[in-house]
C-alpha cells in the first residue's frame, strides 16, 4: 500500500494502460462475486440448485413474518393494481395503469421517490445518434451482460428506448443538449457509457435520476386514480387458494398496524440489496435496499435468475469514512478522468464494463498498488487532470460530484479522489416476460428487482432505461388483469407449503423475512409486529 | 465513545457521535431506530432527512438536511415531518396546449404566486441555497422558464412548502415551470428522427445478433 503523500507525488501518467488480463481471468479472480465461500446453492424455492450470495439465500429461505392467525380482522384496502415501491420503477407502472383506466394503490416502505432511482447520476440509454441502432443498443447490452440476458427482454427494453425518451419529455423531464443545439430540431447531449460502442448515454446534467424522479413524484400526486400510501412496507404476499398472487400484507409503521391490500394485480417494484453490503462491501444503495420484494416473490413460487451477480460500482468513496460508499458517477469516466494506481500508473481501460473496471481496482489494491490515506485504502480518480484537460466540468456538468467532495472536504480541482468498488446493483432478479409478468399468476415485477435485462452485469444508464420501459409494460399488462376474474379465497395459502419444504430441508422457521431495514437502523421488526398484534386484538 | 466525542441533542436525546459524523449517522449510531426521515442516506438528493438545526450560540434554526450536515457540539436537532401541502395545486400537463397558454396557466394553478410577502421565509428553508423568492416572483412577472432554471437543484424536500405563509408552494411551482418547460418546448432532432425511423420500421433489431 502507498502513502497518501507518496501517492500524490507520483506523476500520474497519461499513457495508456497495460492490456488487460483476459478478462474471464480478470473477473474470476478479482470481482467480488467469484470469491471463495462468496456463493452458496439455495435448497428450497422455485430456484432451488441456484447460487446465491449467502446473506441473501438466508432471507430467502426464511420464514414469514406472519401466518394466517395475524391478519385475521386486519383492515383491508381493495384495489383493482397494487404496486409495491414507489421508486421509478413503482410510478411509471402506476401512472401507466391509473391512466389505463385502473384504480391504483402504490405503496412505499419509505416515502414516495426516495429510492435509488432518484439518486442515478449518470443518465439514460437510448439509441438516438445517427451512426447508432436499437441493434448495437442490443449488442451492447448482451455482450457487456456476458450473454446471459434474456434475448427478447433486451429487444423489448432497447427498442422502447426513444419512445421512452419522448415519453419522459412529455411528463416534463428534460435532457441535456449538445453544446449551441436548438431546443426544437437540436441534438441531444450523448456520452458513451461504459462498455458501449457508440454514445448513447443521455442525461440531464450528473442527477439525471433527480430529474426524472422529481417529474415522476409530481405526475403520480397529480394523477387522478392512484392512491399512495408511505412507510407501508409489504411483509408478505396475499395468495388464493390456487397460488395466485392476490395483493399483500402491509405494516403501516405510522399507526402501527396491519392492512391487507388486495388486488387482481400486484407489480413488484421493490429495487435492490445493497443494504445487506455482501462481502461486507460499502453500497451506494438507499437505505431501504434490503431485497423485501425478492423475499415475498420467491415465497410465493416465483422464479429467480442470476441473482449470484451483483454490480459493484468501480468509483464509490473510500475516504473519508463518514461518506464510505457513496457514489462517484461514471459521468467523471465517460467525461474522461482517468485512474491510477499509488505508483501514477493507469491500470484499467477506465471505460471498460463496470465489473471489469471494479475487480481492476480490486487487483490493484490486493497487489500492492493501492493508496491509503487515513487507514482508507483506494486507487485515485484523477480529477484534477480532467479539470485542467476541461475547465470548467467539474462546476458545470459534475455538480453532484463537487457538492460530494465539498461535504468531504477537498477540492477536486486541486485533489483527486480517493475511490474504492462499492457495492451498487443486483444484476439479476425476478424473472419476467415483455409484459413484465412473472411465473406466478397475478404477480408482475419492473425495475431492479426484476431479472433478464442485464445478465451478469448492466451498462451504465440500461437500469433507468429498463425501469421505465418495463414500469410501462408492467403497468399496462396489471391494468388489463383485473378486468379477468377477482382473486377468492384470499389469505396466506402458500405458507404451510413453504413451512413443510424449509422443515424437510432442514431449515429453521425461526429465521424470519424480509428484515425491512438494516440492522443498524435498530428497528425492532418483531416488537412492531407484536403492537399490530396487540391493536388488533 | 473515545474523548473526542461529539456531544449534541437530536429530537430530544442526548447523544454523542463520533467526529466527522453526519446528523443522520450520528441518530443511527446511538441505537436510535430510523425508519423514516431517511432515503438516499448521504447523496443529499432525495429530500427526505429535513431537520432544524441550532447551533451553540445561535439564536435562529437553519433548516438542512441530516445526511449532508456534520455534528457540531452543542448543536441542537429536530427532524421535521412530512406533511401533505394544505392544498394541492393540480393541474394535466398534457392538457396545456400550447404555450401562449403557460403565464395564464401559472395563475390559475399557484394563484396564491402573486400574494407573496417578500418575507424570504421559503429562502431561508431552503437546505439548496436556492433563490426560492426571487423565482417566485419571476414567474409572476412572466419570466416562466428563467424561473424554473432556479430550481434546478430542488431535491423536493418541501421545506419551502411548509415555509410559505401563502401557501404559495414553491417547490411544486418550480416543478410546474420545469415541467412546462421540457413538456412544451423540447423536441431534439435526432429523438424525433429515430422514432420516425423506428415508426417506418428501418431499425430492426435481430434476436440472433451477437454470440458469445
Amino acid at each position: 500500500m502507498i502513502g497518501w503523500a507518496d501517492a500524490l507525488a507520483a506523476p500520474r501518467s497519461a499513457a495508456a494502460p497495460p492490456p488487460n488480463l483476459a478478462k474471464d481471468e480478470l473477473l474470476r479472480r478479482f470481482h467480488p462475486d467469484h470469491a471463495d465461500g462468496a456463493m452458496t446453492r439455495l435448497v428450497v424455492g422455485a430456484s432451488a440448485g441456484q447460487p446465491c450470495p449467502g446473506a441473501l439465500a438466508e432471507l430467502l429461505q426464511a420464514n414469514a413474518l406472519v401466518g394466517d392467525a395475524d391478519i385475521a380482522g386486519s383492515l383491508t384496502q381493495d384495489a383493482e393494481v397494487l404496486v409495491i415501491g414507489a421508486g421509478g420503477a413503482g410510478c411509471v407502472a402506476a401512472l401507466t395503469a391509473a391512466r389505463a383506466g385502473a384504480r391504483v394503490l402504490l405503496v412505499s416502505k419509505l416515502r414516495m421517490g426516495d429510492g435509488n432511482t432518484v439518486m442515478a447520476e449518470g443518465g439514460i440509454q437510448a439509441a438516438v445518434g445517427a451512426e447508432d441502432s436499437l441493434q448495437r443498443h442490443f449488442d451492447d447490452t448482451l455482450s457487456g451482460g456476458h450473454f446471459r440476458a434474456e434475448r427478447a427482454l433486451v429487444a423489448a427494453m432497447v427498442a422502447d428506448g426513444p419512445d421512452v425518451i419522448r415519453w419522459l419529455i412529455q411528463q416534463g423531464m428534460s435532457f441535456d443538449l449538445a453544446a449551441g443545439e436548438e431546443r426544437a430540431g437540436g441534438r441531444l447531449l450523448r456520452k458513451k457509457p461504459g462498455g458501449a460502442t457508440a454514445a448513447r448515454l443521455l442525461s440531464y446534467r450528473d442527477y439525471t435520476g433527480l430529474e426524472l424522479m422529481r417529474v415522476l413524484r409530481e405526475a403520480v400526486l397529480l394523477t387522478p386514480g392512484i392512491t399512495v400510501l408511505e412507510r407501508h412496507p409489504a411483509i408478505e404476499l396475499l395468495s388464493d387458494p390456487h397460488g395466485a398472487c392476490a395483493g399483500a400484507v402491509l405494516l403501516d409503521l405510522e399507526r402501527r398496524r396491519l392492512v391487507l391490500a388486495r388486488a387482481g394485480a400486484t407489480v413488484l417494484s421493490t429495487g435492490g440489496a445493497g443494504r445487506l453490503h455482501l462481502a461486507g462491501f460499502p453500497t451506494s444503495n438507499h437505505y431501504g435496499a434490503t431485497a423485501d420484494g425478492l423475499v415475498l416473490a420467491y415465497r410465493l413460487g416465483a422464479r429467480l435468475r442470476e441473482i449470484e451477480s451483483f454490480q459493484y460500482h468501480p468509483t464509490g468513496i473510500a475516504w473519508p469514512p463518514h461518506l464510505a460508499g457513496t457514489l462517484i458517477s461514471e459521468a467523471a469516466r465517460a467525461a474522461g478522468a482517468t485512474m491510477h494506481n499509488g505508483l501514477g500508473q493507469r491500470f484499467v481501460d477506465e471505460l471498460a464494463p463496470r465489473d471489469v473496471v471494479a475487480a481492476a481496482v480490486l487487483r490493484e489494491l490486493a497487489d500492492g498498488h493501492g493508496v491509503e490515506r487515513d487507514g482508507c485504502a483506494g486507487v485515485l480518480l484523477d480529477t484534477p487532470g480532467l479539470e485542467a484537460a476541461q475547465p470548467g466540468i467539474l462546476k458545470e456538468r459534475l455538480v453532484t460530484l463537487s457538492q460530494l467532495a465539498a461535504r468531504a472536504g477537498f477540492d477536486p480541482a486541486q485533489e483527486p479522489c480517493l475511490i474504492r468498488p462499492t457495492l451498487h446493483y443486483q444484476n439479476g432478479g425476478i424473472g419476467i416476460d415483455a409484459a413484465g409478468r412473472t411465473a406466478v399468476r397475478g404477480l408482475l415485477c419492473a425495475g431492479e428487482a426484476s431479472g433478464g435485462l442485464h445478465g451478469l452485469n448492466r451498462l451504465m444508464g440500461n437500469a433507468l432505461l429498463e425501469l421505465v420501459a418495463f414500469g410501462r409494460r408492467a403497468g399496462a399488462a396489471a391494468a388489463e388483469s383485473p378486468r379477468e376474474e377477482r382473486p377468492r379465497g384470499i389469505g396466506l395459502h402458500h405458507l404451510a407449503d413453504w413451512e413443510r419444504a424449509l422443515v424437510a430441508a432442514g431449515l429453521p422457521l425461526t429465521v424470519r423475512a424480509p428484515i425491512l431495514f438494516p440492522a443498524y437502523g435498530n428497528v425492532d421488526v418483531a416488537q412492531l409486529l407484536r403492537d399490530a398484534a396487540r391493536r388488533a386484538a | 465513545m473515545t474523548d473526542t466525542a461529539i456531544p449534541l441533542t437530536f429530537d430530544g436525546h442526548a447523544i454523542t457521535a463520533a467526529p466527522g459524523a453526519s446528523l443522520l449517522q450520528a441518530w443511527t449510531a446511538a441505537g436510535l431506530p430510523l425508519t423514516e426521515n431517511v432515503g438516499c442516506m448521504g447523496q443529499g438528493v432525495c429530500g427526505a432527512c429535513r431537520v432544524l438545526v441550532r447551533r451553540e450560540g445561535q439564536r435562529i434554526a437553519e433548516a438542512a438536511l441530516a445526511c449532508e450536515t456534520r455534528v457540531e457540539a452543542g448543536m441542537q436537532v429536530a427532524f421535521v415531518e412530512h406533511f401533505p401541502a394544505r392544498r394541492a395545486h393540480a393541474y394535466d400537463l398534457a392538457a396545456l396546449g400550447d404555450s401562449w397558454a403557460a403565464l395564464c396557466a401559472v395563475d390559475a394553478v399557484f394563484p396564491e404566486a402573486k400574494s407573496c410577502r417578500h418575507c424570504g421565509g421559503c429562502d431561508a428553508a431552503c437546505p439548496k441555497g436556492i433563490e426560492v423568492q426571487k423565482a417566485v416572483n419571476l414567474a409572476v412577472e412572466g419570466h416562466v422558464f428563467a424561473a424554473g432554471a432556479h430550481f434546478d437543484h430542488c431535491v423536493m424536500c418541501n421545506l419551502c412548502v411548509a415555509a410559505c405563509p401563502e401557501d404559495i408552494a414553491p417547490a411544486h411551482l418550480g416543478q410546474f415551470l420545469r415541467r412546462m418547460s421540457a413538456s412544451l418546448t423540447l423536441r431534439p432532432g435526432d429523438l424525433l428522427l429515430r422514432l420516425a425511423q423506428i415508426e417506418r420500421g428501418q431499425q430492426p433489431i435481430d434476436l440472433d445478433g451477437p454470440q458469445p
